[in-house]
């Protein structure tokens, strides 16, 4: 019989292929390449720095300054942390930047114009947050449709929602309980706010390296057909992203009333673009290829520091347009070729 | 008309191919098409030019066109088609009317193809493919005049071109098949040459002059159909003595030119004497396993089965029997409108059933389609390995990378997976590592219910030797294993049973052991076709 002759001449060799140095040395080299992938973005953050730095030393290299950078853009920072869960689970939410907007509302309208408790306000804040997440996690499970198309459509009614309950106009009079522990007080300089971003930022760290969490968002997201005849429960594990997403957007909205101490009807939209900057930058770095939450963080400072120079540098607000949307494309053709080389290294082997 | 007959891996397919120009042949062979030498290989795409045309199991239809758009999507992509150039829809319509007329096929241009029902997606698949043919001899009238002029060779199609369907009816009821043999006999009237690649035995004896039977890469066989027997036709194809239950099929298939009736009365019961023999009789004492009964999901309707501890059960059927769909449906990953499942103390509906609880339930399933449904490409050998137990490596509140590391490439070295690099992407590894390092994943936690889906596809002769060895080793353990497989050289290697899928359920066992190929392909012709017979 065929089979038994290939068995018998199958059992003459050994298990498969044959290990030699060249195989070794290729791994090491692989690994190395790898490395060197991983630190291109701090390298780049670096660059940026000591260039600016030699440009406008007096002004860009002063405490100020960097407390000016960590502090503005921790709100950014977290919204960022938000996308990352839907992202590794192959969802992509652009609702983030309206439900930030939304809660920050809702906190500024039932603080100032119902006299409700800061804290109270708050908290409904977030729960809206996870209501809104639940919305779009229902509507993107249950009707098996496209998270990018149907999150532009609750995004824009939560746009919306915030201009009606607004009246389109900014309310101020927060609480100055809330900025005084989100802004006014620091630590080592910076406003308590970015510390805050840090904790979100380890939290996520930790949750999508260190949890069987964040391994079963990591099939479900590369392959919805093996995560599912693996016996994962998908759509349990993508809602709980949506949900997190509105949670952690939510964070964010509240960080941003303490900031301002206002709500104003265009704010959360103008930072949806860099949160997905720097979270596509993120991809690029620390963990190549995966959506990683330091690499997203320091991704953050990259773009908050570079737009600081360029604007310190004398360029107008409009460059920050330009180097968010360019480093947005940059970031995803470097991601792309990266893994297609990846991809290469596979025909060789 | 001619039949291309022959059991899985004969060459049909190969063939086929090389005519759609996908593969280069060696050289020395010759193809002639109307009349004319074509220079082998046929470049891609070009086979329009020479006067073939296609009809693939998947039809190439675009589910969200019209299907007037389908029935003309050649007028767009023909080289002399300009994009800008306006489209009248209402001669387009008028000529989609036309054409369906023609062939005497009854379907609304502007329904939307996606919507009807399978057969008459295969009508529309096969009238396009009938039209493109006749735009060919419009286009080249000289050829074709040559071609009937010179007349010497005794290829077929010298006047209207060759149309090649393959598989055509493996999808389709049993009862609507008739009314794709009839649209492919009108076009065979119009002077298409037509070559019918098929199992199906019933529906290639209605309608072909005659058949060709590879085996093993050659023609075995060219036999004129009304004076073959069906018993023939089998030891051809399967070279072997034909069982003797194919005996009483033979007079009746031959009699009765009008199977339909039969079919239905088949369908509406399924459970006929022959398919109620309990399988797994031959292992009296050993613990059922896993029970189903009725299963209906994808093309099964109403399949039962038994799996023993410590046995490996194989399943062997034609395409479109729905043994593809039997691992998946007890694994709860297809959706299933019938049937009950019972694993050991648990019992319940099918409908109910999900992959989850399945692995709960300490079932595992081993795809086919290792690329899509198996492991994941871009994620690492030890994150695919270790995907199933990672709450085995969460210690307070931490997942242990350098353990799971660790045990990766313990595993990796007792495997057999090369190289043994924990970290190194899974499509890095050749197919038959990338199986290994399936077969671990799900072997981590010891199933009690192993299903295989053609496990060793695309695998090297090692690692197909290693997965024999594991598997006998996992029987002996007690572990119930299920095997299916088109290649039934493994079967008849692996299997302690074998049981027949045909028509959507398990309709008996091959007798045996010791099993055989042709032992094999023998008997499931003949269950695949004994049925229509018996139900007549």
């Amino acid at each position: 019989m065929a089979t038994e002759a290939e068995r018998q001449a199958g059992a003459a060799l050994p298990p498969a292929g044959r290990k030699d140095g060249s195989e070794v040395r290729r791994w090491s080299l692989a690994r190395r390449g790898r490395l060197l992938e991983s630190a291109m973005l701090p390298l780049a953050w670096v660059l940026v720095i000591v260039g600016f730095g030699a440009a406008e030393p007096s002004l860009f290299l002063s405490m100020a300054n960097f407390s000016t950078i960590f502090g503005s853009q921790a709100v950014l920072f977290v919204l960022t942390m938000a996308l990352l869960v839907p992202l590794t689970n192959g969802d992509i939410d652009l609702s983030v930047g309206a439900m930030s907007g939304l809660v920050s509302m809702v906190v500024v309208v039932l603080n100032v114009q119902h006299g409700m408790p800061i804290v109270w306000a708050c908290l409904i804040g977030v729960v809206v947050g996870a209501i809104g997440g639940l919305v779009n996690g229902l509507l993107v499970i249950r009707f098996n449709a496209n998270s990018f198309i149907i999150t532009l459509g609750t995004g824009t009614v939560f746009s919306g929602l915030i201009e009606w309950m607004s009246n389109e106009q900014t309310i101020t009079g927060v609480s100055t309980s809330l900025s005084n522990i989100v802004f006014t007080d620091e630590w080592l300089d910076i406003p308590i706010e970015f510390y805050i971003g840090v904790v979100i930022m380890l939290v996520m760290w930790y949750l999508l390296t260190f949890t069987p969490f964040g391994q079963r968002a990591l099939f479900v997201g590369q392959s919805r057909e093996v995560a599912r005849l693996s016996g994962f429960k998908v759509s349990s594990a993508r809602m709980q992203g949506f949900v997190i997403a509105g949670v952690i957007a939510a964070i964010s909205g509240i960080l941003f009333v303490g900031t301002t101490g206002s709500a104003s009807p265009s704010d959360g939209n103008t930072l949806l673009l860099p949160a997905y900057a720097a979270a596509f930058l993120g991809l690029t770095t620390i963990q190549p290829g995966r959506f990683n939450a330091i690499g997203s963080g320091i991704a953050v400072y990259f773009l908050a520091t570079g737009v600081a120079g360029l604007q310190l540098h004398g360029y107008g607000d409009w460059v920050q347009q330009v180097f968010y949307g360019a480093v947005l494309v940059v970031a995803v053709v470097i991601s792309r070729v990266l893994s297609k080389r990846r991809y290469g290294e596979v025909a060789a082997t | 008309m001619v039949a291309l007959l022959g059991e899985n891996g004969s060459g049909k397919s190969t063939l086929v191919k090389i005519l759609a120009g996908y593969h280069v042949p060696e050289p020395g062979g010759e193809l002639w098409v109307a009349g004319r030498e074509v220079p082998l290989p046929v470049p891609p795409g070009e086979y329009r030019e020479i006067g073939l045309s296609f009809v693939f199991q998947d039809l190439g239809l675009a589910p969200g066109l019209r299907v007037l758009e389908n029935l003309f999507v050649g007028r767009r992509t023909a080289v002399s088609s300009r994009a800008l150039q306006p489209i009248s829809w209402r001669s387009e319509r008028r000529a989609a009317r036309a054409v369906l007329r023609a062939y005497e096929v009854d379907l609304d241009p502007d329904a939307n193809t996606g919507g009807l029902r399978p057969t008459d997606q295969a009508l529309l698949a096969i009238v396009r493919a009938a039209e493109e043919l006749r735009a060919f001899r419009e286009r080249s009238p000289a050829a074709v005049a040559a071609a009937s002029r010179d007349g010497g060779h005794q290829t077929a199609g010298r006047l209207g071109g060759v149309l090649v369907l393959d598989e055509p009816t493996v999808f389709l009821p049993e009862h609507e098949k008739v009314f794709l043999l009839e649209l492919v006999r009108r076009v065979a009237a119009d002077g298409t040459a037509v070559l019918f690649v098929s199992h199906d035995m019933t529906s290639v004896r209605q309608i072909a002059d005659h058949a060709v039977v590879l085996r093993d890469g050659r023609v075995v066989g060219d036999v004129a159909m009304p004076a073959v027997s069906d018993a023939e036709l089998v030891e051809l194809i399967s070279g072997h003595q034909a069982a003797r239950r194919i005996g009483p099929a033979v007079g009746v298939t031959d009699s009765n030119p009008a199977p339909d009736a039969g079919n239905q009365e088949r369908a509406a019961q399924p459970a006929e004497p022959s398919a109620t023999r309990p399988p797994g009789a031959r292992t009296p004492g050993a613990t059922a396993m896993l029970t189903a009964d009725g299963v209906s999901a994808g093309r099964l309707t109403g399949a039962t089965l038994c799996l023993r501890a410590g046995e490996i059960a194989g399943v062997a059927g034609l395409l479109g029997s729905g043994a593809e769909d039997l691992p998946y449906a007890l694994f709860g990953g297809l959706p299933a409108t019938g049937g009950t499942l019972r694993v050991g103390d648990w019992s319940g509906p099918l409908s109910a059933h999900t992959p989850h609880r399945a692995r709960e339930l300490g079932l595992a399933l081993v795809p086919a389609d290792r690329k899509q449904q198996g492991a994941v490409q871009a994620l690492s050998v030890a994150e695919n390995m270790m995907a199933l137990v990672l709450g085995d490596y969460f210690r307070r509140g931490l997942l242990s990378h350098a353990r799971i590391h660790r045990t990766a490439f313990e595993r990796a070295r007792s495997y057999g997976v090369r190289p043994a690099e924990p970290s190194a992407t899974l499509a890095s590894l050749s197919g038959g590592n990338q199986q290994r390092v399936l077969l671990a994943k799900w072997l981590e936690r010891p199933p009690k219910v192993l299903l295989l889906h053609e496990p060793t596809q695309g695998v090297d002769v090692a690692t197909r030797a290693d997965i024999y060895e594991l598997m006998r080793g996992l029987a002996a353990s007690g572990v119930a294993i299920l095997w299916v497989s088109t290649d039934f050289d493994e079967l008849a290697a692996v299997a302690d049973r074998i049981l027949v899928c045909a028509g959507g359920s398990v309709v008996t066992e091959v007798s045996g052991p010791p099993f055989s190929r042709d032992k094999i392909t023998s008997e499931v012709y003949a269950a695949s076709a004994g049925p229509l017979a018996e139900g007549v």
